[in-house]
C-alpha cells in the first residue's frame, strides 16, 4: 500500500483548470520529485494535499484513509508536513520558538517540545541562531527554518516546495545532503523543485506536470530524455529545431 | 405612496449621496495606501470646524470655504501620511497583519477630537448660513436645499476626482501604485510620494464633506464618530477600496436611515445599519456587490 | 541543563549530527519562554519582584485611607484588569478588538439584573455574566474570526455598537426593566460583603487587587503554555500555523472566550463599585479605546504591558477628570492619543521594552551577590 495516493485529483479556479485528473502515489521511504514549467499547477497540488484548498474531484488517501476533507491542521496531525515556497516565518518569535510551535503538534509538554526543537535545529544547522528573531534571518536561513519547523512536527511525509530556490550552489549542496539525511531518518519526501541538478540528484522517481496534467512519470534519466518533457519546458520550436 | 414616504426616500437619496462621497476619501486611502484610516471622522470634524469658523468670522458664502479647506486638508493629510504613517508603514512592511497603523490612526482620531474639545468646548454649534433651513418645493415634496447643494457638489467633486485618476499622469501613477506597489516602484514611481498625495487627496475629500455638512448639521468635537462608523460600514458594504461600491453603499445607508425612520425610532436605524453590515460581512465578506478593487 | 537533556533525548536526528556538538555543551539554554537554565539554584528575581509588588500594593490601604487616592488606585487596577483580558485577544492572538466594553457591559447588566430580580449575589451573578459573554463570543463572534486586520477591528466596533444601541433603546424586556439610556441603579445593601457592596474603599481595593492578580496570573499562564505559542504563531501567520497543526479556529475561540469571560467579571465589579450603570458609559466606545491604548502604551502582547500601561495612563485621566470635570470628560484622551502615536512611532513594544531592560540589568547585578551568599563561588567568579 502506498503511503500517499492521489486519484483523479481535479482543481479549478473559476474557469482555469489548475490540476486535471492527476494520479500519483508515493511509497513509504522514497523521494518523489514533482516538476513542470511555471504555472503547471505544482504548488496547487501541494495546497490540495495538505488541505488549503478543497479538491473539486478526486480522492487523496494517506496510509489507506481518505484525507480529502480534512483541514490543514488535521492533516498535519496525520503526519504530513510542508515547507512553503514563499517562506512564512513567525517573524516576532525566535527561531527556537518557531520550531517549538511545530514540535507542539505532537506533545503538550513545552520542555519536551523545546528539546525536540533543539534537536531539529541542530540537524538543519540553525543551532547557533536559535535565539535570533526569525524576521532577521537571511533567505537561506529562513528556508532552513521552514524545513526545521516542518520536521519538528515529526512527519511521515514531507512536502518540500522549492526549498532550494534562491540558494547559492554551496547552499543547494548542503540542502541536498540534508534532504538525504531526513529521508534516511525514515521520512518520505515529496518535493517540487526548479533546481534541476538537485531534483535529478535526489529523486528516485519524477512526475512531470504540464498545464495541470501529468505528462510523464519515471526515473530521472528517463524524464530528462523524454521528448514531451523537453517540449513542455522549452516549447515546440526548440524540439522542432533539434529534430530537423 | 404618502408624501412623507416620498420625502424620506428623496432625502435619503440626497443624504446617501453625501454619505457615499464621505466614504470616498476612506476608500481611496485604503485602495492606494492599504491603510484603514480610523481618523477619518476627525478629518470630517476638522472640515466642519474650518467651514464653521470661516462662516462665523467672514460671513462669506459657506461653499466658498472649500477654496481654503481643500488645500488645507490636503496638506494636513499629506503630512499625516508623510510624518506619522510612513515610518510605521515601512517598519511593518513584512508584518502579515499590521495593526500598528490602525492604532496610530485611532490615536490620531482621539487626539484630534479632544483637541477640538479643549479648544472649542463640548457645545453643539449651528452655523446660521443663508441656506440653513431653506427648502425647495417639488410637487408636494419638500426638499432641504443645503442637502441638495451638498449632493450636487459631491457629485461634481466625484467627477473631478474621476477625471484626475483616469486622465492625468498623476492619476495613472496613483492607480498603478494601488494595483501593485512593487511593479509601480520598479516603473520609477516614487510610491511613498504617491502615498502622501493619495492620503492628502483622501483627507481633502473628507474635508469637503465636512464643509458641505455645516449648513444643516450641528458642529461639535466628536461629531466625527457618527460619520466615522457610518463610513466604515459603507466602505465595507461596498467592498473596501471600491469607488462605485462606496457610492452605492452610501445611497443604501442613506435610504435605510431615512426610510427606516418612518417605521422606528431613529436610534434603532443606526442599529439596523450595523446589523445589515454584520450580515453582509458574514455572508459576503468581499462586500455587497463584489466589486474588486479597481485601481 | 540543555546539554544533559539533549544527550538523553531520543531525537530523530541526534545521530545525524557529527560536528558542532562538542562546544555546545555548556551553553545556557533559553528556549524563548521556556527557560531551561542552569541558574535554578540561585534565588530568582522573577519570584521576588512580583512578591514585593504584591506586598506593597496590599499595604497601601493600611498606610493611607485617603479616598481620592484609593479611588484612583482602584480604577488603575480595574483598567489593568480589563486590559489584561483585552490583551489575550488583542495582544496574544493579534486581533484588534473594540468589542470589550460590550462584554464588560454584559457582565455588569447580567449580574445587576440578577441581583435586582432574583436577589442573586453578584459574586455568582458575575459568573453568569461571564458565561453570557462567552455565549456571545461563540454565537456572534465566531464568524468574525476568519476576518483579517481592519475587517476584524471594524466588525468588533459594529458588534459592540449593536449591543449598546439595543440596550439604549430597550426600557423593558419581557417585563424586566433595563432602563434604556438612563441605565440602572444597583440596589443598595449597605455594607454587605455577601452582596459585593462595601461602604469603604479599602474593601473594593482588595477585591479589585485580587481580580487584577488573577488576570495577570491567567495571562502569565497563557504565555507559558502551548496556547501561548499557538496564539503567537496565529498572530504571525495563519497559514503557516495551520500547516504546523495549529487548530486556528479553536485557539482563537478559546482566547476570545477567556478574554470575554474575564471582561464580563470586570463589568460586574464596576457595577458594584459605582453602583450605577448606563450603556454609553460601561458599553461606550471610549472605554474600548482606553483599553487598546493602555495595552499599546504598556506593551501589546506582553504579560506586564497592561499593568505598565494602566499605571501610566489612568492617573492622567483621573486627574484630568478631577480638575476639568463635566463636559470636558474625555480630554484625557488627547494625551492618550498623543502618547499612543509616540509609542507606535518610537517604541513599538511599549513600556515593556525599557522595563524588561531594567529587569535584566537588575537580575545581572543581583545574581553574583546571591550566589556568594549561597557559597556558590563559581557563579560569582564568572562576573
Amino acid at each position: 500500500m502506498p503511503l500517499l495516493s492521489v486519484k483523479g485529483l481535479t482543481k479549478r479556479f473559476g474557469g482555469l483548470l489548475a490540476v486535471n485528473r492527476l494520479d500519483l502515489s508515493i511509497e513509504a521511504g522514497e523521494i518523489l520529485g514533482l516538476i513542470g514549467p511555471n504555472g503547471a499547477g505544482k504548488t496547487t497540488v501541494f495546497n490540495v494535499i495538505n488541505g488549503f484548498y478543497p479538491a473539486d474531484e478526486g480522492e487523496i488517501e494517506f496510509e489507506g484513509t481518505s484525507i480529502s476533507r480534512l483541514k490543514p491542521d488535521a492533516i498535519c496531525k496525520k503526519g504530513i508536513a510542508r515547507a512553503f515556497q514563499i517562506v512564512k516565518p513567525f517573524g516576532d518569535m525566535t527561531v527556537l520558538d518557531n520550531t517549538i510551535v511545530g514540535a507542539l503538534a505532537r506533545t503538550g509538554d513545552l520542555k519536551k517540545a523545546a528539546r525536540e526543537a533543539l534537536d531539529v535545529l541542530d540537524s538543519v544547522g540553525l543551532w547557533d541562531k536559535k535565539d535570533v528573531l526569525a524576521r532577521s534571518l537571511t533567505i537561506a536561513d529562513r528556508k532552513r527554518l521552514e524545513l526545521a519547523r516542518a520536521l519538528a512536527t515529526k512527519p511521515k511525509l514531507l512536502l518540500l516546495d522549492e526549498v532550494m530556490a534562491g540558494l547559492n550552489p554551496k547552499e543547494v549542496e548542503e540542502t541536498v545532503a540534508l534532504v538525504r539525511k531526513i529521508r534516511e531518518s525514515g521520512v518520505t519526501i515529496f518535493l517540487i523543485e526548479h533546481v534541476m541538478q538537485a531534483v535529478m540528484n535526489l529523486s528516485e522517481r519524477i512526475v512531470v506536470l504540464h498545464h495541470g496534467s501529468k505528462i510523464m512519470e519515471g526515473r530521472p534519466q528517463e524524464v530528462a530524455n523524454d521528448e514531451r518533457v523537453i517540449k513542455a519546458y522549452l516549447g515546440e520550436e526548440y524540439t522542432f529545431a533539434r529534430s530537423s | 405612496m404618502s408624501v412623507a414616504m416620498k420625502e424620506s426616500i428623496f432625502n435619503g437619496l440626497l443624504m446617501g449621496g453625501v454619505y457615499g462621497f464621505m466614504a470616498l476619501g476612506l476608500t481611496l486611502i485604503f485602495g492606494i495606501v492599504k491603510v484603514i484610516n480610523f481618523a477619518h471622522g476627525s478629518f470630517i470634524m476638522v472640515g466642519m470646524f474650518t467651514g464653521y469658523w470661516f462662516w462665523v468670522l467672514t460671513h462669506i458664502d459657506p461653499y466658498l470655504s472649500l477654496l481654503i479647506i481643500v488645500p488645507l486638508l490636503f496638506l494636513l493629510g499629506y503630512q499625516v501620511q508623510n510624518v506619522l504613517i510612513k515610518p510605521v508603514l515601512k517598519s511593518e512592511a513584512e508584518v502579515r497583519e499590521p495593526i500598528g497603523i490602525l492604532v496610530l490612526t485611532a490615536g490620531l482620531w482621539l487626539f484630534l477630537d479632544n483637541l477640538a474639545l479643549l479648544l472649542f468646548g463640548p457645545n453643539f454649534r449651528t452655523a446660521e448660513t443663508p441656506y440653513t433651513g431653506q427648502m425647495f418645493k417639488a410637487g408636494d415634496v419638500l426638499i432641504s436645499a443645503p442637502k441638495l447643494y451638498a449632493f450636487l457638489i459631491s457629485l461634481a467633486t466625484t467627477g473631478i476626482l474621476y477625471i484626475l485618476l483616469k486622465k492625468t499622469l498623476l492619476g495613472k501613477a496613483i492607480r498603478a501604485t494601488g494595483q501593485n506597489r512593487q511593479v509601480a516602484s520598479l516603473m520609477g514611481v516614487d510610491i511613498y510620494k504617491i502615498y502622501n498625495i493619495s492620503f492628502g487627496l483622501g483627507v481633502a475629500l473628507t474635508g469637503v464633506t465636512g464643509a458641505l455638512l455645516v449648513p444643516f448639521y450641528p458642529v461639535y468635537p466628536n461629531v466625527g464618530f457618527v460619520f466615522d462608523i457610518r463610513a466604515f460600514m459603507i466602505v465595507v458594504l461596498g467592498g473596501l477600496g471600491s469607488i462605485p461600491g462606496a457610492l452605492l453603499g452610501g445611497l443604501i445607508v442613506g435610504l435605510i436611515e431615512s426610510v427606516g425612520a418612518q417605521f422606528m425610532a431613529t436610534s434603532w436605524t443606526a442599529g439596523l445599519i450595523f446589523v445589515i453590515f454584520l450580515l453582509v460581512l458574514y455572508l459576503r465578506p468581499e462586500g455587497m456587490f463584489g466589486f474588486k478593487e479597481e485601481w | 541543563m540543555i546539554a544533559k537533556t539533549r544527550d538523553h533525548s531520543s531525537g530523530t536526528f541526534r545521530n545525524l549530527i557529527t560536528t558542532q556538538k562538542a562546544q555546545k555543551g555548556d551553553e545556557r539554554g533559553i528556549a524563548g519562554n521556556v527557560r531551561i537554565t542552569s541558574h535554578n539554584a540561585t534565588p530568582k528575581l522573577s519570584l521576588y519582584l512580583p512578591a514585593l509588588f504584591v506586598i506593597v500594593l496590599a499595604c497601601i490601604p493600611v498606610l493611607t485611607k485617603n479616598p481620592v487616592f484609593l479611588q484612583i488606585m482602584i480604577l488603575i487596577m480595574w483598567y489593568a484588569y480589563l486590559t489584561c483580558s483585552w490583551n489575550i485577544v488583542g495582544g496574544f492572538a493579534g486581533q484588534l478588538s473594540f468589542a470589550h466594553p460590550a462584554f464588560a457591559g454584559l457582565g455588569a447588566y447580567v449580574s445587576t439584573l440578577l441581583f435586582m430580580y432574583c436577589g442573586l449575589t453578584p459574586w455568582l451573578g458575575m459568573l453568569v455574566g461571564g458565561l453570557f459573554a462567552v455565549l456571545i463570543v461563540i454565537t456572534i463572534g465566531y464568524p468574525c474570526f476568519k476576518l483579517r486586520g481592519a475587517y476584524f477591528a471594524i466588525t468588533s466596533i459594529a458588534l459592540a455598537e449593536v449591543l449598546r444601541i439595543a440596550v439604549e433603546n430597550t426600557d423593558e424586556l419581557f417585563g424586566i426593566k433595563i432602563g434604556g439610556p438612563m441605565g440602572l441603579l444597583v440596589p443598595l445593601r449597605g455594607h454587605s460583603p455577601l452582596y459585593m457592596q462595601f461602604t469603604t474603599k479599602e474593601h473594593y481595593y482588595y477585591v479589585i487587587l485580587a481580580m487584577m492578580l488573577f488576570g495577570l496570573f491567567v495571562t502569565h499562564r497563557i504565555t507559558k503554555s502551548k496556547m501561548g505559542y499557538y496564539l503567537a504563531a496565529i498572530r504571525n501567520d495563519v497559514d503557516a500555523a495551520l500547516a504546523l497543526g495549529v487548530n486556528v479556529t479553536k485557539y482563537r475561540l478559546l482566547a476570545a472566550a477567556i478574554s470575554a469571560f474575564l471582561a464580563a467579571l470586570g463589568g460586574t465589579f464596576y457595577a458594584q463599585f459605582v453602583l450605577y450603570i448606563h450603556p454609553s458609559g460601561i458599553m461606550g466606545q471610549y472605554l474600548a479605546f482606553e483599553l487598546v491604548f493602555i495595552a499599546i502604551v504598556g506593551g501589546r502582547g506582553t504579560f506586564i504591558g497592561p499593568l505598565l500601561g494602566a499605571f501610566t495612563l489612568v492617573p492622567l485621566s483621573e486627574l484630568s477628570r478631577i480638575y476639568l470635570g463635566g463636559g470636558y470628560s474625555g480630554v484625557h484622551l488627547l494625551v492618550y492619543g498623543f502618547l499612543v502615536m509616540l509609542v507606535i512611532l518610537f517604541m513599538p513594544r511599549g513600556l515593556s521594552a525599557p522595563a524588561e531592560n531594567i529587569y535584566l540589568a537588575l537580575e545581572r547585578r543581583l545574581r553574583p551577590a546571591w550566589a556568594l551568599e549561597r557559597g556558590d563561588t563559581d557563579a560569582a567568579a564568572k562576573r
